[in-house]
């Protein structure tokens, strides 16, 4: 009887995948016009970026591609590994002048940054800004200085029952309004601030989990040993939470990547509103599916390659394989 | 020294207190003088006024003549209308997933394991553009089906209409969440030992069975904590339905606020209102937590 149901239900799995595949193909000969997709190439990768520098962005984007692959397939052991988080910390500066100039570079405004090198600029600028506040935040959480840890409490809840693209949108509004007059920030650095403010209430959630995990013991043990607090903090308590929160925190690594396509909503013409841009073009009109399958796709590998990245970093700081 | 100790602390506090405040005032200050400077001050006597725009879909009376306030309302039963039903079908479908990953049946098991994958690596603002503009939009002119009727007008279902753009967000939601809820089901069903299925297997229970009546009720408590925080982003999350011209709370306070210039308080009513939603959210999910808990405990 058992056996019977599963049998069917397979039967009746296999004709909708059957369906659905026949479909997809019958699309993919007949329907599908990908030189929506084949022809613009340059500007889902750099956006309206002057033609004479695009090779900055492009450089920018092969750059992180690169150092992606030497992390997960380059040699396992030697100095090649050690030179690794140094070639990381010193691919956010080098990207950034790279897209601004400056410095033997002509420079570049930002209204002229897009395609998938602002994506990557959102996500790798809002987070170095947010993992520290963040941090900050849940310390202060757990604070036992009453005025301290009520307002990063409250700070954190309020942040987290506001919706992202409310956060975005009154960030482009409302932080002219809080700033000197005189004083201005250009749509993308305000995006960048309000997308850190917001994804450092979540932050601070996850390490003050991370830091809930660590038994009294290794602090009351770090002090004993005649550590100040300082660096019982830092030697003995953050690295160890840093290490129970990582999985957490890679989701919302992933999570601040994805959520960069909100800016497409406001205006900003990162992945997803290049695209938007494009399919408003007479020439690629009703092209939706093809557009959004390609962008699906660049959204799904690099957030695969984030969260593997992640995987890989877990593996390295796992202590029982470190100590060997 | 413990004496030396506290004072320590005690300066330390007055100095958080001190560096809060002076932000605050910083902030304030520059904030007043920016108000001053546009001659807009803190009023919410705009809230009276006329909206003057109107809404495709109302879920109670509206006309442009109505308030911002009204149309307000209007817009909050809408976001709360798309929120219940995605919540009551994002559980069903995450549930059903997330019990699937554990089916005997391989080809089953490997669909849901793939839909999970891709839907929680993909933007849902994407995921939502694409059910708008393909899916739904995508639809004949003229309705089909027999039951239901689709068509890119909306889906009729006996004497209900749902328009194409609730029928987009809902659908969004509902498989983004859905994606969310059966990885968190499937932790709680891993999380129930082995032996549990071996029991009921042996006894002769059928496989539906068992894990409606053994398994899922042991995993509950460690699925429904996690299951409030993905309520939560998926009342959030609908708030994304501006891009395909729903017009939810947000839809509404946007429009509002490009109309009156009124920032500062369109963000205030909207932080009060989700809030609000949120309090109403987990209140019910606290209850719901107690209920189930203390329904185990009796059982036992």
């Amino acid at each position: 009887m058992n056996r019977w149901l599963d049998r069917w239900l397979t039967l009746l799995l296999l004709a909708l995948i059957g369906w659905a595949g026949w479909s997809c193909l019958h699309w993919l000969w007949r329907g599908a016009d990908w030189t929506v997709v084949m022809t613009n190439l340059p500007l889902y990768a750099v956006g309206s970026y002057p033609e004479a520098e695009r090779w900055r962005p492009l450089l920018c984007i092969a750059a992180v591609v690169v150092l992606i692959a030497i992390t997960l397939f380059g040699p396992r052991q030697g100095g090649w590994r050690r030179a690794i988080p140094l070639l990381w910390s010193g691919m956010a500066p080098l990207g950034l002048w790279l897209l601004a100039g400056g410095l033997g570079l002509a420079p570049v405004g930002t209204q002229s940054w897009g395609g998938f090198s602002l994506t990557l600029l959102l996500t790798a600028g809002s987070g170095m800004l947010a993992l520290p506040l963040g941090v900050l935040l849940a310390l202060g959480r757990r604070s036992d200085l009453p005025v301290l840890r009520g307002s990063s409490t409250a700070y954190i809840e309020l942040m987290r029952a506001v919706p992202l693209i409310a956060v975005l949108f009154f960030g482009q509004l409302l932080i002219p309004l809080f700033l000197p007059p005189g004083v201005e920030l250009n749509r993308v650095l305000r995006a960048v601030l309000a997308f850190a403010l917001f994804a450092a209430a979540y932050i601070a959630e996850d390490v003050r989990g991370g830091l809930q995990a660590i038994p009294p013991t290794q602090r009351e043990a770090a002090m004993v040993l005649g550590l100040s607090p300082r660096q019982t903090l830092q030697l003995v308590v953050l690295p160890q939470a840093f290490r129970v929160a990582l999985p957490s925190l890679t989701n919302q690594a992933v999570g601040l990547l994805q959520n960069t396509s909100l800016m497409a909503i406001l205006g900003l013409v990162e992945l997803l509103g290049i695209s938007r841009s494009l399919l408003a073009n007479p020439a690629f009109i009703g092209r939706y599916l093809e557009v959004y399958i390609w962008l699906a796709a660049v959204y799904w590998l690099a957030c695969t390659a984030m969260a593997l990245l992640a995987r890989h970093l877990e593996i390295q700081l796992d202590p029982v394989r470190s100590a060997r | 020294m413990p004496q030396m100790f506290r004072q320590g602390r005690f300066w330390v506090q007055l100095c958080v207190v001190v560096a809060l405040i002076a932000f605050a005032g910083l902030l304030i200050n520059n904030i007043t003088v920016n108000l001053i400077r546009t001659g807009l001050g803190l009023d919410f006597g705009w809230l009276w006024r006329p909206a003057g725009f109107a809404l495709a879909e109302t879920a109670l009376p509206y006309a442009p003549t109505d308030s911002y306030a009204w149309a307000l309302t209007v817009g909050w039963l809408n976001s709360l209308k798309v929120i219940l039903m995605g919540l009551l079908l994002a559980t069903t479908l995450g549930v059903a997933a997330g019990a699937a990953r554990s089916s005997r049946n391989r080809l089953l098991r490997s669909l849901s394991g793939g839909y999970v994958a891709l839907i929680r690596q993909v933007p849902l603002l994407l995921q939502l553009l694409f059910w708008y503009f393909v899916a739904f939009l995508g639809l004949p002119d003229t309705p089909v089906g027999g039951l239901i009727h689709f068509s890119n007008q909306g889906i009729r279902l006996l004497g209900l209409n749902l328009s194409v753009e609730f029928c987009s967000v809902l659908t969004g939601l509902v498989v983004f969440t859905g994606a969310s809820i059966a990885e968190i089901v499937r932790g709680g069903i891993n999380a129930v030992s082995r032996g549990q299925w071996e029991a009921f297997r042996s006894l002769g229970l059928s496989e539906g069975l068992g894990l409606r009546r053994i398994v899922l009720p042991q995993a509950l408590p460690a699925i429904l904590p996690a299951l409030t925080s993905q309520y939560l982003n998926l009342a959030k999350n609908s708030t994304l339905a501006i891009a395909v011209g729903y017009a939810d709370l947000y839809a509404v306070s946007d429009t509002t606020i490009t109309q009156t210039g009124r920032a500062i308080e369109g963000f205030l009513l909207l932080l009060l209102s989700f809030l609000l939603l949120n309090l109403i959210l987990s209140g019910g999910m606290a209850l719901m937590n107690r209920v189930v808990l203390g329904r185990l405990q009796r059982s036992r």
